[in-house]
């Protein structure tokens, strides 16, 4: 009776492997494809070699793209995992968890556009810098959207205004179902303080720590919406990361093969971070 | 006692630099409310921390209205979200179920085959999708943004069903199948029923992804009729903004599904998140 229900059990799962097969796998591998040609989008294809992805790294404008994201990333790894790590062991000895968890989670309620928007108002002329103006900081009272290369920390501050609450909440619940054991022993042995932060409570964490720190890294690497909406990349491209270059390389200016080709690469190191995020979720699948 | 007195002035400065940082969280959003009812003028020539001295919402909604079609795109996100998370959350359900309890040859293989949805970034999906949509007459089109979201959602909603699965017993099933129900009607009046918690944590927590989404969005419509809300939303322009106080009207507007879902998941928030970091 189970051998002759055997083929129907696959009907459950091909609708997903079909959806799943047509839209993402079939994509990955036409956009390896087109990465190696000179598509404009019409006609016939051109096979170049590599030199789009060559381009990446020669090319001012790119190096330049690649630069701000790896400072997207750098900030990304450093902000988003101290800070909420230090809210976090602050809510877990407030008096006001829960109160203080909503808010600080609360930007992750509204999306990036959204941010993007109230961020653009706030940061340019009658916002924060008007206020910061009138303050005595004459020299704050600018458009710190439109000035190269500080529009970029600016966007990351924004950006961390909105995530941090994730990764917050991550680690409260690695901190509040920690085994209460060793940390008791070590408190009867005298360590206290920033002591037992560093020698039984972080080696403690270091799981939900991995995760933030990865998952952290490839939000760096794909933010898109905020910058769209706040500076589109601009002045002068100065504050482009891939993610905004490719959307422009295939978009704006048609060149589908160099699009591609920045998907690509993103796509390999994005992969690489997977890689050990993956193998530290599934770890627990080989015991079964 | 001295410990005691030392631990409680510790609690409270903590207490007060949460509280500057809270104040700080959330100045953002008391800057939103407070001008998104001034006139243009009264932003622009006045301090922007000053409380409204006119009260201007319609003209704001009027001047709205005619830069972007924010009704037709508020429905169609509402369109796509329950729609296109329905769809992508049966599928995944089915697929869940396949795997982990009908026991298919390969599962595993096939579970990974589908989360590898999950791994790389949208970006590579971008163009072949636009040129396939192009073809295929799905460009602009209601249907269209339905399947890609469908087909978006469904590799990690795949995963959190089948962790849930996987942590059910399999007596009520066994008993289920020795009074003779078929695999369909264990899923249906069985597996649906137990697993509405993990269901519905996927279903806000997807629908929040497609309603917050621009890349697709702008990417795959170029009409009206189809374009979701932040697509229409990111039109009135972040970099050049002009209007400020009616642009913030908008982000009030279009951020209040999402804050009712949160208010209403907030409690869960915690446990849907234990699930997916275990």
């Amino acid at each position: 009776m189970k051998r002759a229900n055997g083929w129907r059990n696959y009907l459950y799962i091909a609708p997903a492997v079909l959806f799943v097969f047509c839209f993402c796998i079939l994509s990955i591998i036409f956009t390896l494809f087109i990465s190696f040609t000179d598509w404009t989008g019409l006609g016939r294809f051109k096979f170049v070699g590599f030199s789009n992805y060559v381009a990446v790294f020669q090319d001012k404008n790119f190096l330049l793209s690649c630069i701000n994201t790896l400072v997207w990333v750098a900030a990304g790894l450093i902000i988003p995992v101290v800070f909420p790590l230090l809210f976090a062991i602050a809510i877990t000895k407030s008096s006001f968890s829960t109160l203080f968890k909503n808010i600080f989670y609360f930007p992750n309620a509204v999306s990036g556009v959204i941010v993007g928007l109230i961020m653009t108002s706030l940061l340019s002329m009658y916002g924060l810098p008007q206020l910061l103006g009138m303050l005595g900081f004459e020299n704050l009272d600018k458009n710190w959207l439109n000035i190269p290369y500080v529009n970029t920390g600016v966007m990351i501050g924004a950006s961390v205004w909105q995530g941090i609450g994730m990764n917050m909440l991550l680690f409260i619940i690695g901190l509040v179902n920690m085994p209460t054991e060793p940390i008791e022993a070590a408190k009867m042995e005298g360590a206290s303080g920033i002591g037992l932060y560093t020698k039984i409570i972080l080696p403690l964490l270091k799981p939900t720590i991995i995760v933030v720190v990865l998952m952290s890294l490839v939000n760096s690497f794909k933010t898109f919406d905020s910058i769209w909406i706040m500076t589109g990349g601009g002045p002068y491209r100065t504050s482009e990361t891939l993610a905004v270059t490719m959307y422009k390389e295939t978009f704006s200016n048609n060149h589908l093969g160099m699009g591609s080709a920045i998907a690509v690469m993103l796509s390999v190191i994005i992969l690489f971070i997977s890689i050990f995020y993956l193998r530290k979720t599934f770890t627990r699948e080989g015991s079964h | 006692m001295m410990q005691t007195k030392h631990a409680g002035v510790g609690k409270w400065t903590v207490n007060i630099i949460l509280i500057i940082l809270a104040v700080i969280w959330i100045f953002p959003f008391l800057y939103v409310i407070v001008n998104a009812v001034k006139s243009s003028a009264e932003y622009s020539t006045g301090n922007f921390w000053d409380l409204p001295k006119s009260f201007s919402i319609s003209e704001n909604w009027q001047y709205l209205t005619q830069q972007v079609q924010l009704g037709s795109g508020f429905i169609n996100s509402i369109l796509y979200g329950a729609l296109g998370g329905g769809l992508g959350i049966i599928m995944a359900a089915l697929a869940a179920y396949a795997i982990e309890t009908l026991k298919i040859k390969h599962g595993l293989l096939w579970f990974f085959i589908i989360y590898s949805g999950t791994i790389f970034p949208f970006q590579v999906y971008l163009i072949p999708i636009f040129k396939a949509y192009n073809k295929v007459g799905l460009y602009d089109t209601r249907v269209g943004m339905i399947l890609i979201y469908a087909a978006l959602i469904i590799p990690f909603s795949v995963f959190v069903l089948r962790n849930f699965l996987m942590g059910v017993s399999k007596e009520m099933l066994e008993s289920a199948r020795i009074d003779g129900a078929s695999d369909f009607y264990i899923f249906r009046k069985i597996y649906m029923p137990m697993a509405r918690a993990p269901l519905a944590a996927v279903f806000l927590f997807q629908f929040t992804w497609i309603w917050s989404d621009l890349l697709f969005g702008m990417t795959l419509t170029k009409s009206e009729s189809a374009r979701p809300v932040m697509a229409a939303v990111s039109l009135l322009g972040g970099a050049t903004i002009q209007k400020v106080p009616p642009i913030l009207l908008a982000a009030i507007i279009v951020s209040i599904p999402t804050i009712i879902l949160f208010v209403l998941s907030h409690r869960n928030l915690e446990k849907g998140f234990i699930v997916t970091t275990k």
